[in-house]
């Protein structure tokens, strides 16, 4: 899809590298069946799409479980334990066990919605339109404030505003750095994360590579472009294959932190003297 | 400096923003991934628990540098 939207306006006996005229069109995409709805377009059904593969991947593993596990049972098996375990149990603690469900939603719809990024034919992580990460922040945000005040009651923002324990004469200026840092930075920079590394991960697979593509076929079917843009072509194509396996790792990686800062995020709502 | 100049240098202008954005994350990750290979140097057992704390404080100070790239698209 980025490939045609890169090759129609490129020329390529000019440019070292094609990139559409307003790089949000390599994130954008038309409703097929306009007549449907407007709102129903192809990254709306990726996302439709994402909870029938993770739950279609837990039933495939899960449903005749073996003592000694086959391969799609134990890869599914481990990336559960990751998440109550390491996540859930180790950095929540004690209370940890109640919001395990939410951790795993989280993070096995992260970690599909990034691993669209590169899959072959689909190649748009859905996580680099800024609603998804927003809305999966706000979640956190909800449940981390709700956590406190039914943990501390509303003392909570007292001790945001006024926080204990501090000299007198810093507590002002500490309280809304706490305040504004708890309440309104963590949401932000949680969905920000996520986005800013898909979207750049996206942007640069798709000029590499498409940029690649239209430069060796433009070499090898047009006669008057020679082969200095071909080779030129192979250059990028190496470059984006190297970025492809950083993606990769960026996934999983971008997965994993977002649902361990939002675990971190509840161990300081419900253990506040840690 | 007329308008037409100042239109033109705008992208050169964001480019070089996000650069001087990124010295510090840039700074700030070495510093904490050299220190977590030093303690996991020192003390073997205990590098599960420094790698998980390393990744918690990439992702702090990378955080800073994806909303620069982030403000490079909003201008």
């Amino acid at each position: 899809m980025e490939q045609l939207i890169l090759a129609e306006g490129c020329n390529v006996a000019e440019v070292t590298m094609c990139a559409p005229a307003e790089v949000s069109e390599l994130f954008q995409f038309a409703a097929p069946w306009p007549e449907l709805a407007a709102w129903f377009t192809r990254t709306q059904m990726l996302i439709l799409l994402i909870p029938v593969i993770v739950i279609g991947l837990f039933w495939l593993a899960l449903r005749n479980p073996k003592l000694v596990p086959g391969k799609l049972q134990m890869a599914v098996e481990s990336a559960y334990s990751l998440v109550r375990n390491d996540i859930g149990k180790d950095v929540i603690g004690p209370g940890g066990e109640k919001y395990v469900p939410y951790l795993l939603s989280v993070f096995m719809f992260v970690l599909i919605g990034n691993f669209y990024e590169i899959t072959p034919f689909v190649n748009f992580p859905v996580t680099s339109r800024i609603a998804i990460p927003g809305f999966l922040a706000v979640f956190t945000w909800i449940i981390f404030v709700v956590a406190a005040v039914r943990k501390q009651g509303l003392a909570y923002f007292g001790h945001l505003i006024w926080p204990p324990g501090v000299p007198i004469a810093l507590k002002p200026l500490l309280g809304v750095i706490e305040l504004v840092s708890t309440l309104l930075v963590r949401p932000f920079s949680l969905a920000v994360r996520l986005f800013a590394n898909l979207v750049a991960g996206h942007l640069m697979l798709s000029l590499l590579l498409g940029t690649a593509g239209t430069f060796i076929w433009a070499s090898l079917t047009n006669p008057e472009i020679g082969y200095g843009k071909g080779a030129l072509g192979i250059a990028w194509f190496v470059m984006g294959l190297g970025i492809f396996m950083f993606e990769m790792l960026v996934a999983f990686l971008q997965a994993y932190i977002f649902t361990l800062l939002s675990a971190v995020y509840i161990q300081s709502s419900i253990h506040p003297d840690h | 400096m007329d308008l037409a100049a100042a239109e033109a240098i705008k992208g050169g202008l964001l480019v070089m923003g996000y650069g001087l954005a990124a010295v510090g994350p840039g700074i700030g990750i070495g510093i904490v991934v050299g220190n977590a290979i030093q303690a996991m140097a020192r003390q073997p057992e205990a590098a599960g628990m420094v790698r998980t704390t390393m990744f918690l404080g990439i992702a702090f100070t990378e955080a800073l540098a994806l909303i620069g790239f982030v403000l490079f698209f909003l201008a």
